[in-house]
């Protein structure tokens, strides 16, 4: 009986150990959000991860605390701060394979190699002045002379744009400063650039805070050019009433009426044909939110030419859990070497990638969970492509994040580069690797839809498109299924019409005869009359 | 000298539009029966253009099919519409009977069903680029019924033009306030059988202690 008991008893913890054994935890970090994508009608669908978070770099992972080391090369001051305060602008130079951050709160432009580690610090210009709160930065290597790196400078609270030569690691030579234009078509009082791009041909475009006719254009020689690619004012209810006021309102009631302008840039980026891509914060996503403008300021995405641009969230979130409801505030947008277009959103953390051709391919990122944890933002304040990696930039808990790509986002770029290619046979496999994934992902059937339509397989491709809800392909794919259907099926039809058209005269012939084949119940002249109520 | 069968007079109001109805009048003429099985078909054709229409040209939320809001749209308005106009024409010296009208109404409504059922098949056929037939069907059908239902109020109360356009905007009108009045009923008597099961509820856990 005891031995008995014994048995049991090591069988017991046996078989414990066995089930412990099988049960090991497997710990793994989610990403703090659930990855989505919107559908035909503009419903949100649940979608995989195309990025996930590989990690977040704060100033001290860079190296900041070499500026206030006096034995290091790039030291700045004693006193100056290991970490980033508030940065309101990064930017990747794709030639040199280098990053700079403007850190606005320290005064200080900084610049990093590709694995985010200092390489340089600038506090001041050749001519002494210092930065005052710079909240952007460009760079770009001239076509001129000896070919110079310039660096363009937002330098908001000096109310200047600076541009300069990079001279060294910790010395820039200014070489022009672009102050308030001074004339008249220059109306508002200051001029406190907070962005800034330059083109090849080293035309300065600079983002003004309170100038809504666009962006102000400086050429290379410095002299103001004039506004570049306004928005245009959002038509609401309460701006068509207030046009209605307007006709009967005095005129002191009108000088007293608050103007509808246009909302401002927040950003905007240039990318290597010349067009400036341009993010509007205005709580709208069909107007203007994104722009892609070309040389001319001509919006080549305009929703009035009768297309369906829609670009960040399409409705305004609610969150409980904060009781709050978030709406699109698009605060940053980038344009990869590979054409794709990242788009940051301020108020819910959210970056939002689309292709050349402004088709959504993924979102990710998050600001409604706590803060703290990694991958989600309080303050995004810009966003940057390198290396099939995303950096979003953080202005409050001042680091920067770094989101890699998974394998399905590997495949579907792959995939959708191909597409944009027009490459859609080869593009083939790489999408069903997709659909395998996720079985939800409109693109993968739209891309498998034209590779049947390019090889012929009609009926294949009506499927592919009927289940993307894709009705403009499947409308294509449709004229040819028809038009072959026509040709092989032309004896047949033309025999049956034959064979009704006959019947039908046989039918009137016999009606004139008096004979019908329902007995004239239906139709015509009644036998007797049944007579009225 | 007008001698047809009920079907038959159907095709002749909505080939004369300007004599049918007054024919259909005179010779007391018109079948109960036809205009329910018309009033059926328009809820076929409505279920019809939302579920069968081509792909290419369908751009309802197929995602989910309803059916309520469909009876709704067809049945429920055509007896409203019925019940207004009657109530309207009442006080306006109409002299149609509600059976009339009810006939009436119903018999303008067969060239709008026709195009719709019509233009459903054709749409299985065409290309976005051939839809100007899909359009044009459709404002046909439109157009056609609603010439015919000026018409068939017109001979049913015997109504000047005029006179019958301002019936039946104030038919549209009553039509507003009896659904109004409708909803509100409804959501009452929700509150009613709420608040009574609530009642139950509360004896029912008295009873069990």
């Amino acid at each position: 009986m005891r031995i008995k008991n014994s048995f049991k008893k090591i069988l017991c913890a046996g078989l414990a150990a066995v089930a412990a054994m099988s049960m090991t935890l497997d710990a793994f970090a989610a990403e703090p959000y659930k990855s989505y994508i919107y559908d035909t009608w503009n419903d949100s669908i649940p979608s995989q991860n195309a990025y996930r978070i590989d990690k977040t770099v704060t100033g001290y992972d860079m190296g900041l605390s070499r500026l206030s080391d006096p034995a290091d090369p790039l030291f700045l001051s004693e006193t100056a701060s290991a970490r980033l305060s508030n940065p309101k602008d990064m930017y990747f130079d794709p030639d040199e394979k280098e990053f700079w951050i403007a850190d606005t709160d320290n005064n200080r432009i900084l610049r990093l190699d590709d694995q985010l580690n200092i390489i340089g610090a600038y506090a001041e210009l050749s001519d002494g002045s210092r930065f005052a709160s710079p909240s952007g930065v460009y760079v770009k290597r001239s076509l001129y002379d000896d070919k110079p790196l310039y660096i363009y400078i937002a330098d908001y609270e000096n109310s200047r744009v600076v541009k300069a030569k990079v001279k060294s690691d910790t010395e820039l030579e200014i070489v022009k400063e672009y102050t308030r234009p001074d004339t008249d078509l220059y109306t508002v009082e200051t001029f406190n650039p907070s962005k800034v791009v330059a083109d090849f041909a080293e035309n300065v475009y600079a983002v003004c805070t309170s100038v809504n006719q666009g962006a102000v254009q400086f050429n290379r020689s410095g002299k103001f050019q004039g506004y570049y690619g306004a928005n245009r004012v959002e038509v609401t209810a309460a701006v068509i009433a207030q046009k209605l006021w307007r006709k009967f309102a005095s005129n002191e009631q009108i000088s007293g009426m608050t103007r509808n302008v246009p909302v401002e840039y927040a950003n905007f980026d240039i990318d290597d044909g010349g067009f400036i891509y341009t993010v509007t914060e205005a709580a709208n996503t069909t107007t203007d939110a994104v722009k892609k403008l070309n040389p001319a300021g001509y919006n080549i995405w305009d929703n009035s030419a009768g297309n369906e641009y829609k670009f960040g969230d399409i409705a305004s979130e609610y969150d409980p859990t904060q009781n709050q409801t978030y709406s699109t505030r698009l605060t940053d947008i980038c344009v990869s070497d590979n054409g794709l277009i990242n788009v940051l959103d301020f108020s819910t953390g959210r970056v939002f990638q689309y292709d050349r051709n402004a088709r959504l391919l993924c979102i990710f990122g998050t600001k409604n969970s706590t803060n703290d944890q990694r991958g989600s933002f309080s303050n995004p304040n810009a966003v940057e492509a390198y290396n099939n990696n995303i950096y979003v930039i953080d202005g409050s808990k001042n680091d920067v994040t770094i989101y890699s790509e998974t394998t399905f986002g590997a495949l579907m770029h792959e995939a959708v580069e191909l597409y944009d290619q027009g490459r859609y046979s080869e593009a083939k496999p790489i999408w069903q690797n997709v659909i395998a994934r996720d079985g939800g992902y409109p693109m993968a059937y739209i891309g498998l839809g034209k590779a049947a339509l390019n090889e012929g397989e009609y009926s294949k491709a009506l499927d592919y498109f009927e289940t993307a809800y894709d009705q403009d392909d499947y409308d294509r794919a449709f004229k040819y299924a028809r038009e072959e259907f026509l040709r092989e099926n032309f004896t047949l039809i033309i025999i049956v019409l034959a064979v009704i058209i006959v019947f039908l005269f046989v039918l009137s012939k016999m009606h004139k005869k008096g004979k019908y084949l329902l007995k004239g119940r239906l139709y015509g002249k009644k036998s007797r009359n049944r007579g009225g109520r | 000298m007008y001698e047809f069968t009920p079907v038959g007079w159907l095709k002749h109001c909505i080939f004369h539009p300007v004599e049918g109805f007054e024919d259909l009048r005179w010779k007391k003429q018109g079948s109960m029966k036809i205009a329910l099985i018309i009033v059926f078909f328009l809820f076929v054709a409505m279920v019809a253009d939302r579920q069968l229409t081509g792909f290419q040209f369908n751009n309802n939320y197929v995602k989910i099919f309803n059916v309520v809001p469909l009876i709704v749209q067809s049945v429920v308005y055509y007896f409203t519409w019925c019940v207004g106009n009657w109530s309207i024409c009442t006080l306006l010296e109409g002299e149609g009977t509600f059976r009339k009208i009810s006939i009436y109404s119903a018999y303008s409504l067969v060239p709008f069903i026709v195009c719709t059922l019509v233009k459903v098949i054709f749409s299985n056929f065409l290309v976005q680029e051939e839809s100007i037939w899909i359009t044009a069907l459709t404002y046909l059908g439109f157009g056609w019924s609603i010439v015919l239902m000026i018409q068939a109020m017109r001979a049913c109360h015997q109504y000047s033009f005029g006179k019958t356009l301002i019936s039946m905007v104030l038919t549209l009108v009553a039509m507003l306030l009896i659904l109004f009045l409708a909803i509100l009923l409804l959501s009452l008597f929700q509150q009613v059988y709420v608040f009574i099961y609530q009642i139950y509820t509360e004896i029912a856990y008295r009873i069990r202690g």
